[in-house]
């Protein structure tokens, strides 16, 4: 037996001397406190998982709920990156199947989260302490209870270069049909913050909708005019940072994380209106009762002042908690609405209508574009 | 003479032992069902794609509730009605079909002298480096491939940087149709060089010195001689690459700029964006369809090639 032998085996002695001692330690504390402990919670999980945008988006769910989350409850939180679409038909079929969900709580746009919701497999919210300080954009349109809680909203604004613009904001969408920027211009794949705007430039009224959007179908067949490039998120901030766009109709948090990248932005919202729509946080059916309890604690944590500022701070949206303050650079920015005048020029129609006629906006859409 | 143990090896015991196994286990009247056990994985595989086809097909006559988001307990054939008569559909199976028999002409045509130079060069090192910058693109994905053209052909790409040296305005080399063969063709030439190279390689040289010898110029000798013969390897390589092209996905996705849809694009839509899993489903089973047909009668006209299931000569 060489020297470093017989130094590891000390070693190893010592330290498992140490650490029985350190576990022993900690037991006799859990033991005294443990039956208190479990009259009061269940049994904690590991982890939950929370599925979530990538880039600015979770960095920001990061800081301002997951971190404070485990900070105060010692349960690590892991972020599944899949995308929207793709997780929510794994989540049906483990719903449907009985097994347990593959996550704990969809992070999701409250249109999608409907879809869930009428289908039957979310979990009820109502009961969480938070919602009674929350205001009344948390409640989904259109819905009983709280199968999802709003957590913030968000504006498709007219998202442009000023350099492109030499003379001044553009006042209307109809500047996306200038002759000059064929080519230069991007909306969302599936049309999504284009149809109301595009029924009010096109001549019709919003009270039509869903009845009669021929209004919306005329402009948006006038924008294909215009060879749009056609994205989602991600995109948009990409192709105004390479030169490919001048304008676009996009959530603001893309410009903006555009613009805090160097590149020249700047967003308005048209005479004809913007879409305002919310995103929120549910919990599919199936979990073990305790990990449903952990889930809908991080929901509730996810509803205080302190989490919604650090969290919509990054994302530069507005928030359903009163109190939460707007970043400097979006005080009495039109796609940050705070007082009731500021939701004057936005446009919001119920998660319900938008879900039930999805598919035949996405069909009419797609079948203008790929014409 | 009786044998001595010492001059019956202990693994000619071995290989004894295990013979009388397996006549025990396998008897030899079972021996005509040796083909179907090599077979069983193949058939299991293929088994459980006709269960997942059959799913799909009964799926494919139910519609969505968009009131509760579950597929009808009744079959309608809606979802079929709908795939033949609205127009997206039409104009992305055109597209896709027209862009996979582009791709597949463009693909042999451009693969052609790229394999004949690789397995005819006498010089060994030409041949490893053609052979290195064969195999270099299967070890990047498609995706990344992709991803890499927008680099190169973006507004602020390499191509329109270098024009700009020249003073040419940047040019929209992307998100458009020609943007989307041209992926599809970088993509697939790896695969039609891999299908070609053997047919060449079976193809003797003597023949085309012979061809030569007796007054063909190289044009001749390429029609009459090493055309015809690389048939069974260019029928390969087509059913191959027009099969990929027709069913692709991330090409049109990424480099079409979200106007550019093939049905794999259109079939991810129904699936995932409008959760409508009964149209989804038809129009999947209408590009099976599809595929197949077309698969059918590129065989029908020009035999499998070396897909061929044909004994080996004798």
């Amino acid at each position: 037996m060489n020297g470093r032998k017989i130094m590891s085996q000390v070693f190893d002695r010592r330290r498992f001397l140490k650490t029985a001692a350190m576990a022993g330690a900690a037991t006799g504390v859990y033991g005294l406190n443990a039956p208190r402990a479990w009259a009061q919670e269940p049994e904690k999980p590991k982890e939950i998982i929370i599925r979530a945008w990538g880039g600015s988006w979770v960095d920001s769910l990061k800081a301002g709920v997951s971190d404070g989350f485990t900070a105060k409850t010692g349960i690590a939180v892991r972020h599944d990156l899949t995308e929207d679409n793709e997780i929510q038909p794994k989540v049906w079929a483990a719903v449907d199947q009985g097994r347990v969900p593959p996550i704990h709580i969809n992070w999701d746009t409250t249109v999608n989260a409907t879809k869930s919701a009428l289908r039957g497999v979310t979990e009820d919210l109502s009961g969480l302490s938070n919602l009674a300080s929350t205001t009344d954009l948390a409640k989904p349109v259109g819905l009983d209870g709280y199968p999802i809680i709003n957590t913030y909203g968000y504006v498709y604004v007219l998202a442009y270069r000023p350099s492109a613009f030499p003379d001044g904001q553009p006042k209307s969408w109809k500047a996306l049909l200038d002759p000059k920027l064929k080519g230069r211009i991007a909306l969302y794949n599936d049309g999504i913050g284009m149809h109301f705007p595009a029924q009010v430039a096109g001549g019709g009224k919003l009270e039509d909708i869903p009845g009669n959007m021929q209004p919306a179908w005329d402009f948006i067949t006038q924008l294909k005019g215009q060879s749009p490039l056609l994205g989602e998120d991600p995109d948009f901030t990409t192709w105004f940072q390479k030169g490919e766009i001048d304008a676009a109709c996009t959530i603001s948090t893309n410009a903006r994380e555009a613009k805090k990248n160097g590149i020249d932005i700047a967003w308005t919202v048209p005479e004809e209106g913007c879409k305002f729509d919310t995103d929120g946080l549910w919990i599919p059916k199936g979990l073990p009762a305790n990990e449903l309890h952990w889930a809908k604690e991080y929901i509730n944590h996810a509803l205080t002042v302190e989490a919604q500022q650090i969290w919509l701070d990054g994302l530069g949206l507005p928030g359903v908690v009163p109190g939460v303050k707007p970043p400097q650079d979006l005080v009495n920015d039109p796609s940050y609405p705070t007082k009731p005048e500021d939701f004057k020029n936005l446009i919001r129609v119920s998660a319900k209508i938008q879900t039930e006629n999805q598919s035949e906006w996405f069909s009419k859409f797609k079948a203008i574009m790929q014409g | 003479m009786r044998q001595t143990p010492a001059a019956y090896p202990l693994t000619w015991r071995i290989m004894d032992g295990l013979e009388a196994f397996v006549a025990f286990a396998w008897p030899a009247r079972l021996g005509a069902a040796i083909p179907w056990l090599m077979l069983a994985p193949a058939l299991l595989l293929v088994g459980l794609l006709v269960i997942g086809l059959v799913q799909i097909g009964d799926v494919s006559f139910r519609t969505l509730d968009p009131s509760t988001y579950r597929m009808s307990e009744n079959y309608t054939i809606a979802n079929y009605q709908r795939a033949f008569t609205e127009s997206l559909f039409a104009t992305v199976a055109t597209r896709s079909l027209l862009g996979a028999l582009i791709v597949t002409v463009v693909t042999l045509v451009l693969a052609f002298p790229y394999t004949y130079l690789m397995v005819r060069t006498p010089n060994a090192m030409l041949r490893k480096l053609l052979l290195t910058a064969l195999f270099l693109p299967f070890f990047i994905g498609q995706v990344v491939r992709a991803y890499g053209w927008l680099i190169i052909l973006g507004n602020q790409g390499m191509v329109n940087e270098a024009l700009g040296l020249v003073g040419v305005e940047p040019l929209r080399l992307l998100y458009n149709y020609p943007a989307v063969l041209f992926g599809l063709v970088q993509y697939m030439l790896p695969f039609a060089v891999l299908m070609l190279a053997p047919a060449l390689s079976a193809i003797p040289e003597e023949l085309e010195a012979a061809a030569e010898s007796l007054g063909a110029n190289w044009v001749r000798t390429f029609t009459h001689v090493v055309l015809p013969l690389a048939r069974p390897g260019l029928v390969g390589a087509g059913l191959v690459v027009l099969t990929l092209s027709l069913t692709d996905f991330a090409m049109p996705a990424i480099l079409g700029g979200g106007s550019q849809d093939f049905i794999a694009n259109a079939i991810y839509d129904q699936f995932f964006r409008t959760s409508d899993q009964g149209l989804g489903s038809t129009l999947a089973l209408l590009l099976v369809a599809a595929g197949s047909l077309l698969v059918g009668l590129v065989i029908a006209l020009f035999g499998a090639g070396t897909l061929a299931l044909s004994r080996v000569r004798r």
